[in-house]
């Protein structure tokens, strides 16, 4: 579903956020990308969305290569892609249902099918009864589960997180995970950034560690900390 | 359909954003057009006129009569002389009964008509010349004539007008080009003001997949509708002006005012969609450097 081959990204001061990194993620796999602030995470999921262009290296999802995409193809890719950030992204003046339904109007869907996508996907999140709400009037579990709608609600083959409970507490941020094994589960190809330890050790799932922009560590079943020297 | 419609709230929601930057970039537009339709005009006005003068009458002769002691042998004798001149292509010979006619019809509504005795209006000699451009020499010719009262010759005035009115051209030009210029830049700003406004909604809109064209079309029909709101404005003013000038008609009479519908229509169309033409350029400059992927 995704593949990188020898990516490397120098940004124009020199400084170099990934190096050489080659990845395959298959389709309905569920990915935690581990490692300090500035080893190179961020960088990686910026330029799966082709908000950043790669230095060096390809780039494939869902089967095409990126790094050669025209800029006016790259719409077409983000609607592939569904994105989760840390600070939810959503438009305050706007109730839960408009901010979810905001993703399906710019890409010009019909009404009736904007009101039924949405109204599934907010049952979906677990906020039924709350669509009229505004976001300062929920809690932040609450806020990013809209955001996590709003990634889904289009039903994208694969969904990039970058640090999705870097704002909850550890019993929020429990809520926010089963839902995106839930989702996951749908067949849902899940890349998800996160400094979180107490998640990466519960979901034992694939494990890629990051440390200056090189991967250092790609274990299946993983654990956040490197438990012996066993790739 | 529902992808017009949102397109729509989206430029509206950002007017209603900013009502005073969306002002000033209309009244910019409007000021800008208002001076170049009004230049247009006055340069119809003095081709129409000018036209009508060289295929009317070039030189009027009012004559004396019996009271100066000038029979109408004089007159008819005058006559005679004006046509045997070279320049001269046909004379007509008005006589006071003529003249009052005429008053009558150049001031149908007035009380003064019923008043006047026909004997006071002077009987004149309607002189077309050859060439019009050379009305001076008979202008020239005909004053030492003992039968003559006045001449009046329209080309003066005219030539004053069309004289007058190149340097009100090149002014009013040169004003609605900068002032266009002006336009567009106010309308890029808005633009861009309103771009940043709404950074947020962009940002989420390019995150889940918007198409460029789609973010872009809002903007873009905020700036066609300022600048053709701007462009409303000064072809309303335009025709104002020209419904005040024309009043004025009457009292003028050797000018006319009024300008043809015919010419109104064309440019006021044509104006419409330059002022669209100028907002959606604008709105575009001030997309430019925002919407790289």
């Amino acid at each position: 579903m995704i593949k990188l081959e020898d990516v490397t990204k120098v940004y124009d001061g020199g400084t170099v956020a990934c190096s050489n990194v080659s990845l395959n993620v298959a389709k309905g796999e569920f990915l935690f990308l581990v490692g300090a602030s500035g080893s190179g995470k961020s960088t990686l999921i910026r330029m799966l969305l082709r908000e950043e262009d790669v230095t060096r290296g390809k780039i494939w999802v869902a089967g095409k290569d990126i790094t050669t995409m025209p800029s006016w193809k790259v719409p077409y890719l983000r609607r592939t892609i569904g994105t989760v950030f840390q600070d939810y992204k959503l438009l305050p003046n706007k109730s839960v249902a408009q901010n979810i339904a905001f993703a399906l109007e710019v890409l010009g869907r019909p009404k009736a099918v904007i009101h039924r996508q949405v109204e599934q996907v907010i049952d979906l999140v677990g906020l039924t009864g709350k669509a009229e709400r505004l976001p300062r009037q929920l809690s932040g579990g609450e806020q990013q589960r809209v955001s996590i709608a709003r990634a889904f609600v289009n039903r994208p083959p694969i969904l990039l997180c970058d640090e999705p409970t870097g704002n909850l507490d550890p019993a929020t941020s429990v809520g926010i995970m089963r839902l995106l094994d839930r989702i996951n589960r749908t067949g849902t190809t899940i890349v998800m950034a996160t400094h979180d330890h107490a998640i990466v050790d519960a979901m034992r799932r694939r494990v890629v560690g990051l440390e200056s922009g090189q991967v250092v560590r790609d274990q299946a079943g993983g654990r956040y900390e490197q438990e012996e020297l066993v790739e | 359909m529902n992808r017009i419609g949102f397109l729509l709230d989206e430029a509206f929601v950002n007017m209603r954003r900013n009502p005073l930057v969306v002002s000033g970039a209309v009244l910019a537009v409007f000021v800008s057009l208002f001076l170049a339709f009004g230049a247009l005009s006055v340069q119809e006005l003095v081709r129409t006129n000018t036209q009508q003068w060289q295929d009317g009458t070039h030189v009027i002769v009012f004559l004396k009569d019996a009271r100066d002691g000038i029979t109408l042998d004089s007159q008819v004798a005058l006559r005679s002389e004006i046509d045997g001149w070279e320049l001269v292509q046909s004379t007509e010979y008005v006589d006071k009964l003529g003249a009052f006619e005429e008053f009558k019809k150049l001031f149908p509504n007035s009380p003064v008509v019923d008043n006047i005795d026909p004997d006071v209006l002077p009987a004149s000699i309607r002189v077309r010349l050859s060439d019009s451009t050379r009305y001076r020499e008979v202008v020239f010719n005909l004053i030492d004539q003992p039968a003559v009262l006045e001449v009046v010759a329209p080309g003066e005035s005219i030539e004053n007008i069309a004289q007058l009115s190149r340097v009100l051209n090149w002014l009013g030009f040169g004003l609605a080009l900068i002032q266009g210029i002006a336009a567009v830049v106010l309308i890029s700003n808005t633009i861009r003001m309103a771009i940043y406004a709404r950074r947020e909604e962009v940002s989420i809109m390019r995150l889940v997949g918007a198409s460029n064209w789609f973010i872009r079309i809002p903007f873009l029909i905020e700036g066609m509708i300022e600048g053709v709101a701007g462009a409303a404005l000064a072809v309303f003013g335009v025709w104002i002006a020209s419904r005040v000038v024309g009043d004025v008609d009457a009292a003028i009479s050797l000018f006319d005012f009024t300008i043809s519908s015919g010419f109104f229509v064309k440019w006021s169309i044509l104006f419409l969609a330059f002022g669209a033409l100028a907002g959606v350029v604008g709105s575009a400059l001030g997309l430019r450097r925002f919407l790289k992927v």
